[in-house]
């Protein structure tokens, strides 16, 4: 059982229902220390002040914030604190949106909402909250304080339980402009083609048959320097040709799928396919 | 015009579609650096060696992975890159998947996806494919010596590339103690409380919602540049009612 992050209480309205925070995402990126390469000693970092030469210990090590005007203004740890949201133990809920209106680029860290406390009252109200919201498709919109910031957050009904993203606001969403292609709508008939080879390589998603490939050989190499072998880079494959002729593209990946039956791959792929992918649609695509 | 962060290709079968990508997302934290409050010089962060307590030049210093307790393996910078994989130019399509199926959670950063000057076409035409069939690419790709699992969509008029987490890096709800209630909600509650949510519906507008705390850290740091004094406001708690039918109706009330 992970450890929760936060306990508090989910509100609406005048209802509260008691909560405990958990992270629905774990790392599992494989980390290195630093080591002093002649005795293999761990690496310390000391803070140094850059102009007297000497040590700084943590207290005395401020927070400077430099204006467009070029001057610097240094805040104490007391100053942040002071402008540090205040600690609320509430998830403040101020509306309700449509679920499909939320585009996936606003979510930024995935958490899971538990109910907590023994009673019956705070477990019911939680789950109240699930089947009300699961209903309608509605996610609510809030802001609480994690640490020392304030986040934006949604909660939605996941697995029959309340899982809670912290967002990103609207400004920290970069514009499309000067990346989407402009002119001309593609060629209907290129369109249509590429629809058909996209449902032939179609699939339902089975994240389980998905693995860290990288994780895997990151350990691979570890284990091999260990033993005192010599690691060396793989070849890497080659940026493909770009074909003159799309049309032609599509055909001869289509004609190539269709040889090879509806559990192919496209030929030019080197990457294995997930283990235990269901392959149902593709089958039924080919039918 | 944004500046692309790396080039090149989704493949899939003979379909090569050259593309460069772009960061979506632009954090906005405002950002501090270390300074000295005795002099206000800049902090500088110096390596020393744990055993020697002397200072370790760049050079000097290695990366190491502990096997065991104490015991590293040390690995370089090239051999870290070894296990990059060999797709450090493809964006390797392994199967179109129905985009509801993807529940968010498996998305982590994202990116925009732009075509190279002789890919519009192609482009547009996975752009359009996508789109139509509600679908997204899930691929593999080699990004910073670091090989992703990518999902591709069309959003409004560009593709969007999501690197997603792998399954075994999610929580599944099974891994949590979660405390049931004995008795389930009757009718009327959820009722009442589908009223309250209908009450509080609105269209979901990004651009209404700013980050107080951003502004307030930006004000407070004006203020002290103008030689203000900052100070903490208190607000108490709400407490929380015990009878949840009472509740709901006071919140319609």
């Amino acid at each position: 059982m992970p450890r929760s992050l936060w306990t508090g209480s989910l509100s609406f309205g005048l209802v509260n229902v008691p909560v405990a925070l958990f992270s629905a995402a774990r790392d599992q990126d494989l980390h290195f220390n630093q080591l002093h390469e002649k005795d293999g000693a761990r690496i310390e970092t000391r803070r140094f002040c850059a102009e007297e030469d000497a040590e700084v210990a943590y207290e005395d090590i401020g927070h400077g914030y430099e204006l467009d005007s070029g001057k610097q203004v240094v805040l104490t740890d007391e100053e942040l604190d002071a402008i540090a949201p205040r600690k609320t133990r509430t998830i403040d809920i101020q509306s309700f949106v449509d679920a499909a209106d939320i585009d996936p680029l606003f979510f930024d860290h995935p958490y899971w909402l538990v109910p907590t406390g023994d009673s019956e009252g705070p477990r019911r109200a939680y789950r109240l909250l699930v089947e009300a919201m699961g209903d309608a498709d509605r996610v609510a919109l809030g802001r609480f304080v994690l640490r020392t910031k304030e986040y934006l957050v949604a909660v939605r009904v996941r697995d029959g339980l309340l899982a809670l993203t912290t967002m990103l606001f609207g400004d920290e969403i970069r514009e499309t402009k000067g990346i989407a292609p402009g002119g001309r709508k593609p060629d209907k008939q290129a369109v249509d083609h590429a629809v058909k080879l996209v449902e032939a390589l179609g699939d339902d998603f089975d994240a389980s048959g998905y693995k860290d490939e990288y994780r895997k050989r990151l350990r691979a190499v570890i284990k091999d320097k260990e033993k005192g072998g010599t690691i060396e880079a793989p070849e890497q494959d080659a940026e493909p040709e770009v074909a003159t002729d799309l049309m032609e593209a599509l055909r001869k990946t289509m004609a190539d799928l269709d040889a090879k039956g509806s559990k192919g791959k496209p030929a030019s792929s080197k990457g294995k396919a997930p283990a235990k992918g269901k392959r149902r649609r593709a089958a039924k695509s080919q039918a | 015009m944004p500046r692309s962060i790396w080039n090149g290709t989704i493949a899939f079968g003979a379909v090569a579609v050259p593309i460069k990508l772009y960061s979506a997302v632009e954090a906005k934290t405002v950002h501090f650096h270390e300074v000295h409050l005795a002099d206000g010089a800049r902090i500088e962060h110096r390596t020393f060696c744990s055993k020697e307590g002397k200072e370790v030049p760049r050079d000097e210093v290695v990366k190491g992975f502990e096997v065991r307790s104490g015991r590293y393996v040390v690995v370089d910078k090239e051999e870290i890159a070894a296990a990059g994989g060999s797709r450090s130019r493809i964006v390797d399509v392994d199967r179109f998947v129905p985009l509801a199926d993807i529940d968010p959670v498996f998305f982590d950063k994202s990116y925009f996806v732009g075509p190279q000057d002789d890919g519009i076409d192609a482009y547009k035409v996975l752009h359009a494919a996508l789109e139509q069939t509600e679908r997204a690419a899930i691929a593999r790709f080699t990004f910073h010596n670091r090989e992703y699992l990518a999902a591709i969509r069309a959003h409004e008029n560009v593709l969007v590339l999501h690197t997603m987490r792998f399954a075994d890096e999610l929580v599944a709800p099974k891994q949590l103690d979660v405390p049931r209630a004995a008795r389930k909600p009757d009718k009327r509650e959820v009722d009442m409380a589908q009223k309250l949510i209908e009450s509080l519906h609105e269209d979901f507008r990004p651009g209404r919602l700013h980050d107080e705390h951003r502004e307030a850290i930006l004000t407070a740091i004006k203020a002290k540049a103008k030689g203000k004094e900052i100070v903490a406001e208190d607000e108490p708690d709400a407490e929380a009612p015990d009878d949840l039918m009472a509740a709901l109706e006071a919140s319609l009330a």
